[in-house]
């Protein structure tokens, strides 16, 4: 098992590194200058010659591809062109914002997606498996973008039941007590989350209750049955015990999912997080900003697959020995 | 399970706290900004994005202000801020007398070593400040005595004042001068600065929350408002919904009309409009076919209803433009000598010059169609919607016109390169005339489409030796109608800027170059220092 | 009966799939007839006048803030959709079936490199790379957007079919073929494919719903087929300006999206249940 890991582990950093370089490589092959103050105003021819100078974005190709590899083994991000200080620190600021408003997401959509599959496999024909099938099915079929603008017109602008935008309240934020401060930042969270977690949730339901029936029939539950168990605890014991592994590998293998969301759902909510930086740092041409959020994005996924890779080794030893 | 009452109490008090986004009394002198973008970096000479310089600019002060009306020529255009006067003992110097009261918010004075090294500073290649050109007329600045900067000049000009004040703000040398040049930009000071304005720094939470405090020991008087929070929402919509919501109190410009017309319909803000530094152009490529022809420019430009251009996608937010000069400019004037609009007229000079319709009611000249392609960003939605209403005015025309809407850093590569037919491009001007030179003088990197006209020179060098305002406007109308005659763009829209602004705020008054210029006198309403006008 | 024929039957039996597929006809040809008829999706009759009018006899979905038609231009944005997401979904399968039998058959090492630079690559982040290429590409025609969203789409598909050969290789009827001396491609087309087709099938229509709301969520940002093409997504954008005071601008183009997306997914869901009766429960 642990050398499985570590043969894993070590196919996660060889390909982190193929993200970096393909990045790197497309980023800087880009037509377009990184640019200088906003679209409305234009730095003067010089002081942008300047500006790439100093950057070293004058030198040939390779030369920099070196330069940023050898900085990146010593741990150097480099510096913003934009913001003027090292990657590291903007990256720093904003991971930890999306691993929450993320991670609050994925762990929603998972509860949210494994209750709706367990309610549909326990009725399994009935008209809540029914109805929930709809719904699953229609959420799973929206923009995640359009879902973010409608729930923000909705429960922010209309209702007022939630704020907007933002991570914590202005002015007052910093006033509450640590827990008035959490609760702050719950409630900002809220809808940013659950325009991931909706859809995200209605995708795991479809799988899970695919996955539930087919473990129901599955023969050990079938004796089960026989031993006279009601339903309800075959599906609770045996069912959904059976139903953690394929959780894992679907949670592993929804980060990809939630990165991208994470572009559309942080600019709609002004969420200050990865997909912000990542989509300034595109438009703005910020090379080292891009490269190092690939970088970033390339560990969470392989993180990810990583995860799944071991849920599905741990739950079907078969599969060790394929790989 | 203890707990959760407690977690309720807590909830009711966020709710609650939420709803009154400021309770008269705790915060009732607390403006929060919605931006749509963070800052950069909060060190004037390397700030360049909006936020970042709307910051900046209340955390350091400069030698002498603008007054409202932007007369950057007279002497009494301005008036003192840290400079309590100045004279010009001749032509090439001002010394500017600094005001004893002014202190840096760690209490060291603010002295004539500080403007000495800010001048430095801004000139250092090192520091690569984008401002730095503007200051080149400048040869050195010298410390005469703690309180007195002395200004020398490399050649006499009517704008010497505004060049020696407007750029710059001022630095802390004692707190920046051991950090070199190179990296001045990304020291702890750039994030945290410690300054000598009406403001201070409190806090800056990357992409979220930029915070600062008034500053009550501030040498020209306490700001009426205790604390600004700048909140950092990226897509529009979502920032107006703060302002509707009761979540922000301030934008400083509602850029697209349906924002606009959002905001119009709600209570707790309102619009305030101020004339803007922007004008918005079609710039021709005079080095190329068919624009190195001055009569199909103009025939273009006389074929372009800029009023309709202008209604239908700005609605009442903007005017027609009178030229390469925007509202805010003191040379701007609603009876600057324009094209008229007459596609009659237009049709016949490209008649004339041979373009003549053929079966199709397409124009073209010995088999070449007369067609061009129009770059357009994709990150601005007007220019998108003005180009569209524009190719069908050139259809009727008989001129084809593609539209290419591309990525703005894309545009700007390709505008500079000289790569393209023409462009829709929009242009930020500064208060003084000068900017007109930036654009359309011979060699000047972004006079993109390559004009040179000698009448033109001629006539900018009468108009930059005129000594005072009065002297100077009738010259530089003269300046702005030879480039309406000669085409070089079609000058379309001037956007009229509109602050969102909540009511609950009194004595709001905006400089149109930057909106918060005069944020010191704002006041909520009610409040002891309105009550006592 | 052979088993296409039972796929069929069992796919005919179930209703809501049906209905999926009919709406996927119906919806395509809705793209392919529809903008013959409808108005010029690019002409603004009147800009001053005909903003964001409400839906009327002469405009049935209204207009936009261009004064553009709103029905017109949703007609001409589901080609871009079904384009995108069909295209790309086949091309997508395509390379990725391609790599997969290459890997099944070739010997151990050329599976193992192929595999290992599929594991790599299902760690890109593919937004991040579609983001960057189209932020880059000055006005990538559709082609292009269906080439790099197939080109960042076929990993899963190979690693599929490269598992369905593996275990179709030492099958019974396999080996007899090898014994017969029948030569390698015959075996690959006449036992192979058809074997590997269902997995394929499945994962190529389920993967064009997906696709149609990534190249939506592109367009929304600007990105991938520009403006004033229209596209569902950069209809959107339209239109979250003036949500409230004409939601059917971008009203409009969402629920064309999400019905569009749904009638694929139940047609796929009901492929996937007629082609491997394992999984229909």
């Amino acid at each position: 098992m642990l050398r499985f890991v570590a043969r894993r582990l070590a196919f996660a950093v060889v390909s982190v590194a193929a993200v970096v370089l393909v990045t790197f490589l497309l980023v800087h092959a880009a037509p377009g200058a990184p640019m200088l103050g906003t679209p409305e105003t234009i730095a003067s021819p010089e002081v942008v010659a300047r500006q790439r100078a100093l950057f070293g974005l004058d030198r040939p190709l390779p030369e920099q591809l070196l330069r940023y590899a050898v900085n990146l083994a010593r741990g150097r991000l480099g510096e913003s062109f934009v913001l003027h200080r090292p990657v590291a620190d903007v990256l720093a600021e904003a991971v930890p914002n999306t691993l929450l408003l993320g991670g609050t997401a994925l762990l929603a959509s998972l509860l949210l997606g494994l209750a709706a599959a367990a309610a549909q496999a326990a009725r399994h024909h009935t008209r809540t498996d029914t109805v929930l099938g709809v719904v699953t099915l229609v959420f799973y079929s929206v923009p995640v973008f359009w879902l973010g603008l409608v729930l923000l017109l909705v429960f922010g602008e209309h209702l007022h039941w939630l704020p907007v935008a933002g991570m914590t309240s202005a002015a007052i934020h910093d006033r509450l007590p640590p827990l008035g401060r959490a609760l702050d930042v719950a409630r900002h969270l809220v809808l940013p989350a659950a325009s991931l977690a909706l859809v995200q949730a209605a995708a795991f339901a479809r799988f899970q209750r695919a996955a539930l029936l087919e473990t129901l029939a599955a023969a050990h539950i079938r004796s089960a049955r026989a031993r006279g168990l009601p339903e309800r605890a075959i599906l609770l014991r045996h069912a959904l015990r059976g139903a953690l592994a394929p959780t894992i590998t679907l949670a592993g293998l929804s980060v990809p999912y939630f990165l991208a969301g994470s572009v559309l759902i942080e600019s709609i909510f002004g969420w200050p997080g990865l997909g912000r930086v990542t989509y300034d740092a595109i438009f703005a041409r910020d090379y080292n900003v891009i490269t190092a959020a690939a970088l970033v994005a390339g560990v969470l996924v392989a993180l990810g697959n990583l995860a799944a890779d071991v849920a599905v080794a741990v739950a079907d030893p078969r599969i060790r020995v394929d790989r | 399970m203890r707990l959760l009452p407690a977690v309720f109490a807590a909830a009711a008090i966020a709710a609650s706290c939420e709803r009154c986004a400021a309770p008269p009394g705790a915060a009732g002198g607390t403006m929060v900004i919605a931006a749509t973008g963070d800052a950069d970096v909060l060190l004037p000479p390397v700030t360049s994005l909006t936020t970042g310089i709307n910051v900046s600019d209340l955390l350091f002060c400069r030698l002498a202000e603008l007054k409202l009306g932007l007369n950057t020529i007279d002497d009494s255009g301005f008036r003192p801020v840290l400079a309590r006067s100045w004279e010009h003992p001749d032509s090439l110097t001002i010394v500017f007398r600094l005001d004893p009261r002014a202190r840096w918010q760690d209490g060291a004075p603010v002295t004539a070593a500080d403007v000495a090294y800010t001048f430095r500073v801004y000139r250092d290649p090192a520091v690569n400040a984008p401002l730095a050109p503007f200051l080149a007329a400048i040869d050195t600045v010298t410390a005469a005595d703690s309180l007195t900067a002395v200004f020398r000049f490399r050649r006499w000009y009517p704008e010497q004042l505004y060049d020696a004040t407007y750029h710059m703000r001022i630095l802390p040398r004692h707190l920046l001068d051991t950090i070199p040049a190179a990296r001045l930009a990304t020291a702890p000071f750039a994030r945290a600065p410690v300054g000598d304005g009406p403001y201070r720094f409190v806090s800056w939470r990357t992409g979220a929350e930029i915070t600062l405090a008034g500053d009550t020991a501030f040498f020209l008087g306490r700001p009426g408002l205790d604390r600004l929070i700048w909140r950092i929402v990226p897509e529009l919509p979502s920032a107006v919904s703060q302002l509707l919501a009761g979540e922000a109190d301030a934008m400083e410009v509602i850029p697209a009309r349906g924002q606009l017309e959002r905001v119009q319909q709600a209570r707790n803000v309102r619009l305030v409009p101020y004339a803007s530094p922007f004008y918005g152009a079609i710039v021709f490529n005079l080095r190329r076919p068919p624009f190195a022809d001055r009569e199909v420019r103009r025939a273009v430009a006389m074929a372009v209803d800029r009023q309709t251009v202008v209604r239908s996608v700005f609605g009442p937010f903007a005017d027609v433009a009178a030229g390469a000069v925007s509202p805010m400019q003191w040379i701007w004037s609603d009876s600057i000598r324009q094209l008229p609009f007459d596609t009659a007229a237009a049709a016949r000079m490209l008649d004339q010059r041979g373009w003549r319709r053929t079966a199709g009611g397409a124009r073209g000249r010995a088999g070449t169609p007369l067609r061009f392609t129009l770059l357009v960003p994709t990150s601005s939605q007007w220019r998108q919607q003005a180009a569209v209403i524009v190719q069908d005015e050139m259809r009727r025309l008989g001129v084809e016109l593609h539209i290419e809407p591309v990525e703005f850093t894309v545009m700007e590569r390709r505008t500079t390169s000289g790569d393209f037919d023409a462009a829709l491009v929009s242009r930020t001007t500064d208060p003084s005339p000068a900017s007109v030179l930036q654009w359309w003088s011979p060699g000047a990197g972004a006079n993109i489409g390559g004009f040179a006209d000698s009448a033109f020179q001629a006539l900018t060098a009468t108009a930059l030796r005129a000594r005072t305002r009065a002297e100077a406007a009738p010259r530089w109308r003269r300046v702005l109608e030879r480039l309406n005659d000669e085409a070089p763009a079609v000058f379309l829209v001037s956007p009229r800027n509109e602050a969102a602004i909540g009511t609950r705020f009194a004595d709001v008054t905006i400089r149109p170059d930057s909106w918060l210029a005069t944020v010191t006198e704002w006041r909520v309403a009610g409040d002891r220092g309105a009550a006592g006008r | 009966m052979s088993p296409w024929r039972l796929a069929a039957r069992r796919f005919a039996r179930n209703r809501p799939a049906v209905r999926g597929a009919a709406l996927v006809a119906l919806l395509a040809l809705a793209a392919l007839v529809g903008p013959l008829f409808a108005a010029d999706p690019l002409a603004q009759p009147d800009p001053v006048r005909l903003q964001d009018r409400p839906p009327s006899a002469d405009h049935l979905m209204g207009t936009d803030p261009f004064s553009r038609d709103v029905l017109s231009r949703t007609l001409h944005g589901a080609r871009v959709s079904l384009v995108v997401g069909v295209g790309a979904a086949l091309l997508a399968v395509t390379l990725g079936a391609g790599v997969g039998l290459v890997a099944g058959l070739a010997g151990r090492r050329t599976d193992q490199l192929l595999m290992r630079g599929v594991d790599v690559a299902l760690a890109l982040p593919r937004i991040l790379l579609l983001l960057a290429v189209f932020a880059v590409w000055d006005n990538a025609p559709a082609a292009a957007v269906v080439g790099l969203i197939a080109a960042t789409g076929w990993f899963q598909t190979s690693r599929i079919v490269r598992a369905a050969v593996l275990s179709l290789r030492e099958a019974d009827f396999v080996v007899a073929a090898r014994a017969l001396g029948e030569p390698g491609w015959g075996i690959v087309r006449r036992h192979l494919l058809p074997h590997v087709a269902a997995p394929v099938i499945v994962s190529a229509s389920l993967d064009v719903g997906n696709i149609i709301l990534l190249e939506a969520g592109l367009s929304y940002l600007g990105l991938g087929v520009r403006p004033p093409t229209p596209t569902w997504g950069n209809m959107i954008m339209d239109g979250k300006d003036v949500l409230l005071s004409a939601p059917w601008v971008a009203l409009a183009p969402g629920l064309a999206l999400v019905v569009t997306v749904v009638a694929f997914n139940l047609a796929a869901d009901g492929l996937r249940d007629a082609l491997d009766p394992r999984a229909a429960a």
